[in-house]
């Protein structure tokens, strides 16, 4: 870190707002520094407390209560009158606010609203500002000639690069800016974004970028924040965090944005953030968490350093490793000949992921699988399951724990059971519940899986079902013991397309729901590119390739994964 | 914009003709007879009850007997003239007894207007800077109780109490009769002493409605966005509140003033009784009595003509104040 004093220093600050009753605390004990030409980003739903800590930076809000320091170049403006903020208001803080029809004053010219704070903080002539508003609406990209125009007259885009060029009128040491591309085309988007990137350059001012565009973000800022009510949930370098973010919200508003994954699927983060009224008393995230336990509730996480200039506030210490397979090798001996199915092969699953093992036939995926889950044991190498060393099964005889959904569900499901057995049976085995409890349990997981749970259907023996029945009954069998890790060995190879695209889009639904992590092992490239986070790429024992998703499917390193893709999207390569 | 106002003054037009309409219908439709009585100074004493005969020449005379859609071209083509008619009771031109009245009844209202919407809107404004405080509160409850009092209660009390009982102003009349005034300003001292309570009367009635909608524009506007622009700005406090939030919150009240007029005409003609003030308001109800219909008649008119204009002036002034009306 550099040895210079920070521009901006907040210190612990909360800010409660107390005219609703209760009182509504929209930020909670927040810290951040920047120094000068430093960019930080902030992002996170609405509500999360951005624009509310914007605001008070500012001192702007009424009827608020608010504590800790806002240090500027050393002064607490905590600690100043209204007349003592006016000199740091616009001087040396400026802000573009959110765009909106009322931002600017409706009866007032572009050019009186860019001169009077010239005429509140410097001393200048008419001429002298008037050159200078020219000077700042020719840097924003704005015709001069529009000075004489009334708000109501510009259009969105234009207002932005007013409300623009109206906080560097006074050239301020530190721009706040407020969601600059709501409601903007992607043109004027990429505008402004060009504007926001030159400008700071050239007047070297430092910048707190507020907005749920993460693209956006990731393009001007150097640090990012993330803030979830109220609070900051992950803090790091912006192309380590939007890489590989390390808290649970931070990658859920990742996979929301659209920008990052041309194929993948959108997935909201489920679920709301818990109601401003109730005090949480543990993490505010945990309801929505997909790693969330007891203890979690119990009280708030800090804000922790978990690796070099990354902090993040979760008990678990970030986004938690389910399953994690060292070294793993697995051979056979047929005959004379040994086969060496795995020759080796490292995997790592985070709670709440979607990892797909790719691979032509024979390749070696369901032998990893089957290793990993202990059906297996491999002949090197050791699995862990959050944490544990995974030995005689007991990582898949839990509630809670890891199961698989085999390849083939005529085999994986005894046809001479009845349904409600098939899918009770995990609960059978490990002696979980009273028998209702159990019939109670298997119904919830059909009817997740969106089978009938009416005594007919719980009656009928499997091998009276379809196939797609059968994959299902075969999925609610492997959620009933509600896992955290589910391994899906080539679930939908042997269903149509029509099913194959309704049962991955349950299953993916239902990861969302439950979340649940997931090994997605499938040699369909298409189906994996829609579900993957994580991709792992195996070739004759070996995994040859792996990465994010969205990199591996743009970009495939390895000379096997080219070739794979290119046979599996030849359409596209084509085209 | 050429189009824009042309439609304008063809819709002021039709509105004049319409209300010239009514006018020439509706005393017309009356159940009655304007010659059962005519009356002299008091209509209560002499009641001079005409003979068929009188009434025949009469019906004649003023061209009752024509058919009705002859009636309506004389009517208009007279008042294209400039005729309002001739009344029965006062036996003048009513266009001479309406001008006589009209400039007491203008400089009442006006005066009032002018009065009710600045201290209105001044209080309104002080109120919602320091909304949901004791100012706030106190304020709020004294203007609404005072709003609720009849213009002609305040007058009456205004009258006893400073007229009869302090004897600080005149009692009735807007002049000194037969005074011999020393200078130009003695007479207008004379008419504004005169004036005072009936002003005040109107004013107070009125005052309670201009304080609410002050106090709500300026709540309004203070909740703005831009608003909080111009405070992140640095900008001084009497710029903001002046430049910023009162010139955006008039643009209501302006409105209000102009439409306000009309109502305001009502008021004062039951304050001017009240004061025997020589306006169109005591003229009216002199007329009303003894169903001077031409006199009433042209009271209507030119009263709706004068809140038509004042509509009109609200249109050019609203532009003038709010930009994204003109375009």
């Amino acid at each position: 870190m550099s040895a210079d004093k920070p521009l901006l220093d907040i210190r612990e600050l909360s800010v409660t707002y107390t005219s609703s009753n209760p009182a509504v605390t929209a930020v909670s004990n927040l810290s951040l520094q920047i120094r000068k030409g430093e960019s930080l980003g902030i992002i996170g739903e609405s509500g999360c407390g951005k624009s509310t800590l914007a605001l008070s930076i500012m001192r702007l809000l009424k009827d608020v209560r608010t504590e800790g320091e806002i240090l500027f170049s050393g002064v607490n403006l905590m600690d100043l009158t209204e007349q003592q903020l006016r000199k740091y208001r616009w001087e040396k803080i400026a802000i573009v606010f959110q765009n909106s029809l009322e931002v600017l004053n409706p009866v007032l010219t572009i050019a009186e609203q860019l001169e009077e704070p010239i005429w509140a903080h410097e001393k200048l002539t008419a001429k002298e500002s008037n050159q200078r508003i020219i000077k700042v609406l020719n840097m924003v990209g704005l015709d001069p000639s529009w000075k004489n125009a009334y708000p109501h007259q510009l259009s969105g885009g234009m207002r932005q690069r007013v409300l623009l060029a109206m906080a560097l009128v006074c050239e301020p040491e530190l721009l706040i800016v407020d969601e600059p591309t709501t409601a903007l085309d992607a043109a004027s988007k990429n505008e402004i974004y060009h504007l926001l990137r030159d400008l700071q350059k050239r007047i070297g001012f430092a910048m707190i970028l507020i907005s749920h565009d993460v693209a956006f973000i990731s393009r001007l800022t150097s640090q990012v924040m993330t803030m979830y009510c109220g609070q900051v949930v992950e803090y790091g370098r912006t192309s380590d965090v939007l890489k590989n973010p390390m808290h649970c919200y931070t990658r859920g508003l990742l996979n929301a944005s659209a920008q990052f994954f041309r194929y993948k699927d959108l997935w909201g983060i489920g679920g709301k953030p818990p109601e401003e009224m109730r005090i949480y008393e543990g993490c505010p995230f945990a309801p929505r968490c997909c790693q969330s336990s007891d203890n979690c509730r119990k009280s708030r996480p800090e804000l922790r350093y978990v690796a070099l200039e990354r902090q993040v506030a979760c008990h678990k210490g970030g986004i938690e490793t389910f399953l994690k397979a060292e070294g793993i090798k697995k051979s056979f001996q047929v005959k004379n000949r040994v086969i060496q199915a795995v020759k080796r092969a490292d995997i790592e699953i985070r709670s709440g992921e979607v990892v797909a093992l790719v691979g032509e036939s024979g390749s070696g995926k369901s032998t990893l699988a089957h290793t990993l889950v202990g059906i297996l044991s491999p002949d090197e190498g050791s699995v862990y399951f959050r944490g544990k060393k995974v030995e005689n099964h007991w990582a898949s005889r839990m509630m809670e724990g890891m199961q698989i959904i085999f390849q083939d569900p005529f085999s994986a499901t005894s046809p001479r059971m009845k349904v409600l057995d098939v899918v009770k049976e995990p609960l059978d085995i490990m002696k979980w519940g009273s028998p209702e409890e159990r019939n109670e349990a298997a119904c919830r997981a059909l009817e997740a899986v969106r089978l009938p749970v009416n005594p007919e259907f719980l009656e009928r023996y499997c091998y009276s079902l379809s196939g797609g029945q059968r994959q299902r009954v075969a999925i609610a069998r492997a959620l009933v013991t509600n896992p955290k890790l589910v391994i899906a060995d080539e679930i939908t190879s042997m269903l149509d397309p029509s099913n194959q695209a309704n049962i991955l889009r349950e299953l993916k639904g239902l990861q969302n729901r439950f979340g649940f992590a997931m090994l997605y092992i499938t040699h369909e490239l298409h189906l994996a590119r829609k579900v993957a986070d994580k991709v792992y790429v195996m070739h004759e024992g070996e995994i040859v390739e792996k990465g994010d998703a969205s990199e591996v499917f743009e970009k495939p390193k390895h000379l096997y994964t080219r070739q794979l893709f290119s046979e599996a999207f030849y359409e596209e390569s084509k085209g | 914009m050429q189009h824009k106002s042309r439609m304008r003054i063809i819709e002021y037009a039709i509105t004049i003709w319409v209300i010239i309409t009514l006018n020439f219908l509706l005393p017309r439709l009356i159940p009655g007879d304007p010659f059962l009585v005519l009356s002299s100074q008091e209509a209560e004493d002499e009641e001079i009850i005409l003979s068929e005969e009188q009434r025949q020449y009469l019906f004649e005379y003023y061209g009752l007997d024509q058919p009705i859609h002859k009636q309506y071209f004389v009517y208009m083509g007279e008042l294209l003239r400039g005729n309002l008619g001739f009344s029965l009771y006062y036996k003048q031109p009513v266009s001479e007894i309406i001008i006589s009245r009209l400039p007491w009844t203008v400089f009442m209202v006006i005066s009032a207007v002018v009065l009710s919407t600045l201290i209105g809107t001044i209080i309104g404004c002080i109120s919602a800077w320091h909304r949901e405080k004791w100012v706030d509160k106190s304020l709020f409850l004294f203007m609404i109780f005072f709003s609720e009092i009849p213009s002609f209660l305040i007058g009456l009390i205004l009258l006893f109490v400073f007229a009869a009982g302090l004897g600080l102003f005149p009692l009735a009349g807007a002049v000194t009769h037969f005074a011999d005034f020393q200078s130009g300003w003695s007479r207008i001292w004379d008419v504004i002493h005169h004036a005072i309570l009936p002003v005040t009367a109107l004013t107070i009635s009125h005052l309670g409605g201009t304080y609410l909608l002050g106090r709500n524009s300026m709540t309004t506007v203070l909740e703005k966005d831009y608003l909080r622009t111009a405070w992140a700005k640095g900008l001084s406090q009497s710029r903001i509140i002046f430049r910023h939030a009162l010139k955006n919150a008039l643009l209501p009240i302006v409105t209000r003033v102009f439409i306000s007029l009309g109502s305001l005409v009502g008021g004062a003609i039951l304050v001017e009784n009240v004061f025997s003030y020589p306006g169109l308001g005591t003229l009216m109800r002199q007329s009303v009595r003894v169903h001077d219909y031409p006199v009433i008649q042209g009271i209507f008119l030119v009263v709706t003509i004068l809140v038509l204009l004042a509509n009109f002036l609200a249109d050019l002034v609203y532009k003038k104040l709010d930009p994204r009306v003109s375009s």
